[in-house]
């Protein structure tokens, strides 16, 4: 008999928790936002008295400390009390690239060539509409479009709408006050729909899967950013993981100056060196405002359901069931690969269980602190028997499979942490035709990365539009995927059939259209008062 | 289905048509990898029960047909090499992939340093490979030669290619290394399309050995096809020639990523990084060889029987020019040709703009400039096509992991292969969570080979 081998646990940094904001670490999630897009005159006068607002402002740019401060106040909290918004709301800022260059020249050091270019450009390489008619067209945006690039963006997030409302409505005030132009858009969990409170509008659960930002907020060796819930007998598991299933990733990924992703999960990779110096411990925004189409996802659904359900293998498909293989998850978040016969609203909505499976393996299970996962394991699924490759969570993260870019290592490289909210009310027939001038409705997709090219626009450009990419045979992302990059404008993709009988499903409209957006550099606050907002001597 | 008559050439071409023999010689050649590679994953099986004969996991649909649906299973990787990327980043790996290494950079592995190539690679004593021959640092099945315009030196054309270097052997007719068939091949057929592929003024010897050498395939004689020939490196391209990319290596690396492994706490070793680095298959940093392996390696868990599609090959899959901005209203697929094989099994592809008035430089990705190959490898998806069959159906046991990768924790950039060469200082085991003890053993076992960048540790 072998005797175990004593493990080895990872040393993870201590993040300067004063100085990144906290929209970054550990990220806002709060219920409801509001985004101010500012855009400014560049005359010394104007610029003058922006730098002046936003030394102003800096002290109330939320720090990762405070953020995280908070939310520990809020996870400790009861019921109730959580229910009640009493803290004030959480504000961050983040500068496009000619916003930043407007007031520092040094901007023009930051090496990301898609933060320079800016969203609107780079969007068709997102698989945007490159039509000049097609609404999803930049040109058609509601915000962000070209020669309309937002300068700066303020995010004012809490958990009532009426304190961020009043916040926001200051802000906006004190910029009005300066001559800048701006451009509000509110965003509210949905809380419209009985039982549907943080799905997003085609009615499944949002937000299950983010990945753990490594690190500790102080030197106190277990005061890790990131909770974990895992035993720690439970070796690797209790090292890889924060929840069952949240992979925990080295914050290089997510803000400048930290180690990033090496090829061995447990051990550092290479620090992202900040350039310029004063990028250090900043981070970068991905913003998209994307309009959802539920009538159309929905009729596609049903229609497309009903076509297969005539065929072997796939009798008594329905909407319902073939939408949830192609999100990967059922409408409460539960994943398929745990529920294979049907939703299971207990396993959705445990946070213990409902991140914990592994596509290519069984997966085992574990001991836990604070609870255990009595639900059914799930079992291996290499080919998508249960969950398709073309599911939208395994094409965004694709786990202990191995994909186009090599090992598991490669998908680590890839993650995003959200930070965003859905805009405008529920649909209240989920297979109406939109009106042209009825309600809009939608995501606020807010993104936090250390690489914009590498990470974003890697998984919607690289994954979620092609269609073999990141595993093979599968087809495209059919829920977020944009139709542009096709050949013939229609999405595709394979499942199937309970005789591993494999069908085609296609999709010829757009169920997810771009309306706007920028890219944001969201930089330390010592950054924001000390270079950005400096007085410019003359 | 029935058993498959015949191995066809990779993507149906049609070139060796018209030499007698040599189709059914190809067949032979690729069927006689596939038994010997069955031979060895059966070998390896039975070491976990030599009382009774085992069941390899990987077969020839010649051979055999498994009952039941078959599930096809293509494995895709990215055409640029991950290599470069884990050891320079992006901006330096580019640059990198577009050069040409000497041959001897190859034995030389991560001590290589193509910044300064007279300390630390090309000409040190020991190393098996000469530095006269070149080839491009572009290990992922895909190479790709740039033509530019003299003057400029603007991009004209990027044609890059997936075709395996045996079947240009085999072409030039003769016995391939480690291989008993016999290609009857056509020389005017190989300098005729060499003239047709590169340059009409290719002479017949600038294609032979002048001088025998040692290459990663074999000991080359004087006259015999040289892989490594200006045409294929520095002038132009026809097929692959960096030494890991091979059909050969293919079914190798398919037909070896069937037998399960576990660690010496008998857990069943899975992480697709920790099975390669703990196998010795292929290269742990590449996009392709990880993936193959460990998607090959999942079906095998499965229970499934595994195979490579007909017609085996290496392919490129496609090219994504989405976010392609190009001049004078061209679209990106007027820019795009595929020259040999087909759609989803393309062999070689050009891009190269329908006019005189631009070129492959005025192209604009994402609004960046193309100024390398690299940046157009890198929209390009390759593949190798795999089939399971009789999913759940075989149930082998699991060998003890035969070896361990490590990482320099001081740089923890790529994996290096503690089984085949020497590792940097300092450096420590590598995916410990899932073969902790096997490592350990390992690396007492190979202190002696641990090296500090150039040379052996005295």
């Amino acid at each position: 008999m072998t005797a175990k081998p004593a493990p080895i646990w990872p040393e993870e940094p201590v993040l300067d928790m004063a100085d990144i904001q906290g929209i970054a670490v550990p990220g806002f999630f709060k219920p409801y936002q509001t985004l101010l897009g500012v855009r400014y005159t560049r005359a010394p006068q104007p610029i003058d008295a922006l730098k002046q607002f936003l030394r102003k402002l800096a002290p109330d740019i939320a720090t990762a400390a405070a953020t995280l401060r908070d939310r520990r106040q809020h996870r400790g909290a009861t019921p109730a009390a959580k229910r009640a918004p009493r803290s004030p709301p959480l504000i961050a800022i983040g500068f496009s690239y000619q916003g930043l260059l407007g007031l520092t020249p040094g901007a023009s050091e930051i090496p990301s060539l898609a933060f320079k270019n800016g969203l609107a450009r780079r969007s068709a390489l997102l698989g945007d509409p490159t039509d000049p008619a097609d609404p999803g067209n930049p040109v058609n945006w509601k915000v962000g479009q070209p020669n309309k690039e937002l300068d700066i963006l303020i995010i004012i997030a809490g958990n009532g709408r009426a304190g961020v409302a009043r916040r926001a409505h200051t802000i906006e005030r004190a910029l009005a006050g300066i001559k800048a132009h701006v451009i509000r858009q509110d965003g509210n969990v949905r809380d419209d729909v009985p039982g549907q409170k943080g799905h997003e509008h085609f009615g499944f659960d949002d937000g299950v899967s983010q990945p753990g930002i490594r690190g500790r907020a102080t030197a106190r060796a277990t005061d890790f950013i990131t909770e974990r819930h895992i035993d720690r007998s439970e070796f690797p598991a209790a090292a890889l993981f924060g929840y069952p299933g949240q992979d925990l990733v080295w914050p290089g990924e997510f803000v400048i100056g930290y180690p990033q992703t090496g090829p061995d999960p447990l051990i550092p990779g290479p620090v992202l060196a900040p350039q310029p110096s004063w990028t250090r411990n900043g981070s970068f925004l991905v913003y998209r405002r994307l309009r959802q189409d539920v009538g159309l996802f929905w009729r596609t659904m049903r229609a497309e359901a009903a076509r297969l359900a005539r065929l072997p293998g796939f009798a008594n498909l329905d909407d319902v069931e073939l939408a949830a293989k192609l999100v990967g998850r059922r409408l409460s978040g539960a994943p398929v690969n745990r529920t294979p016969a049907g939703d299971d609203p207990a396993l959705g909505g445990d946070q213990l269980a409902n991140n914990h499976f592994r596509f290519d393996s069984d997966t085992p299970q574990l001991t836990l602190v604070g609870g255990k996962d009595g639900f059914p394991p799930a079992k291996a699924d290499p080919i998508g028997s249960v969950c398709p490759l073309a599911a939208h969570i395994r094409k965004v993260n694709t786990r202990d499979s191995p994909s186009d870019t090599g090992g598991r290592s490669s998908t680590y490289e890839r993650r995003i942490l959200r930070v965003g909210v859905p805009f405008g009310p529920s649909a209240t027939d989920r297979y109406a035709v939109s009106r042209s001038h009825g309600p809009d409705r939608g995501l606020l997709f807010l993104s936090i990365q250390s690489s914009i090219e590498e990470q974003f626009e890697f998984l919607q450009a690289r994954w979620m539009n092609d269609d073999s990419r990141p595993k093979s045979p599968s087809g495209n992302d059919m829920v977020v995927g944009q139709n542009a990059p096709t050949a013939d404008g229609v999405r595709r993709c394979s499942i199937f059939g309970s005789g591993l009988q494999q069908s085609a499903v296609e999709a010829t409209g757009q169920f997810v259209i771009p309306t706007g957006g920028g890219y944001f550099f969201v930089p330390a606050i010592g950054a924001l008062v000390s270079v950005i907002a400096a007085s410019s001597p003359r | 289905m029935g058993l498959l008559r015949a191995y066809e050439p990779p993507a149906y071409m049609s070139d060796f048509d018209s030499i007698p023999g040599q189709r059914e010689a190809w067949h032979r050649f690729v069927l006689e990898s596939f038994d010997l590679n069955i031979q060895l994953v059966a070998g390896k099986l039975q070491k976990l029960d030599p009382s009774r004969p085992a069941t390899p996991q990987f077969y020839s649909a010649v051979r055999s047909d498994p009952p039941g649906p078959l599930v096809e299973q293509a494995v895709v990787w990215n055409a640029f090499p991950k290599e470069l990327l884990r050891r320079y980043g992006r901006d330096r790996a580019l640059v990198e992939a577009d050069w040409l290494w000497p041959l001897s950079a190859y034995g030389y592995n991560w001590r290589y340093d193509p910044g300064v190539p007279a300390d630390t690679g090309a000409g040190t004593p020991g190393d098996i490979y000469p530095d006269t021959y070149l080839y491009q640092p572009a290990v992922e099945y895909c190479q790709w030669h740039i033509d530019r315009n003299p003057h400029s030196g603007r991009i004209r054309r990027v044609t890059f290619t997936s075709e395996p270097p045996e079947y240009w052997q085999a072409m030039f007719g003769g016995t391939l290394k480690y291989s008993r068939v016999r290609f009857p091949g056509d020389k005017k057929l190989l300098l005729h399309l060499y003239r047709k592929l590169v340059d009409p003024n290719i002479a017949l010897s600038d294609l032979l050995v002048a001088e025998p050498f040692l290459s990663p395939y074999g000991k080359l004689k004087k006259g015999d096809y040289n892989p490594h020939n200006k045409w294929n490196t520095t002038h132009g391209i026809v097929h692959l020639s960096a030494p890991p990319n091979a059909i050969r290596a293919e079914i190798n690396l398919a037909a070896v990523a069937t037998v399960l492994y576990e660690d010496q706490l008998n857990n069943p070793v899975v992480d697709p990084d920790a099975f390669i680095a703990g196998t010795d298959m292929g290269g742990p940093n590449r996009n392709s060889d990880p993936t193959i392996a460990a998607t090959v390696n999942a079906l095998a868990r499965a229970g499934a029987m595994v195979t490579l599609a007909n017609p085996v090959g290496l392919y490129m899959d496609h090219i994504d020019v989405t976010g392609w901005e190009i001049p004078g209203g061209l679209a990106p697929r007027d820019c795009v040709r595929i020259v040999r094989g087909e759609e989803r099994l393309i062999e070689r592809l050009v891009v190269e703009l329908p006019t005189d008035e631009f070129d492959v430089s005025d192209i604009r990705i994402g609004g960046v400039p193309v100024i390398y190959g690299g940046q157009l490898a890198e929209c390009i998806t390759v593949k190798l096509v795999g089939v399971a069959a009789a999913l759940g159906s075989v149930h082998n046991g699991r060998l003890k992991l035969s070896t361990a990768g490590y990482v320099d924790p001081a740089n923890a950039r790529e994996v290096y292969p503690g089984e085949r060469y020497e590792i940097p200082v300092g450096s420590v085991p590598a995916f410990i969570y899932e073969s902790g003890e096997v490592v350990t053993n390992a690396s007492r076992g190979r202190r002696s080979r641990v090296t500090s960048p150039g040379g052996p540790v005295r």
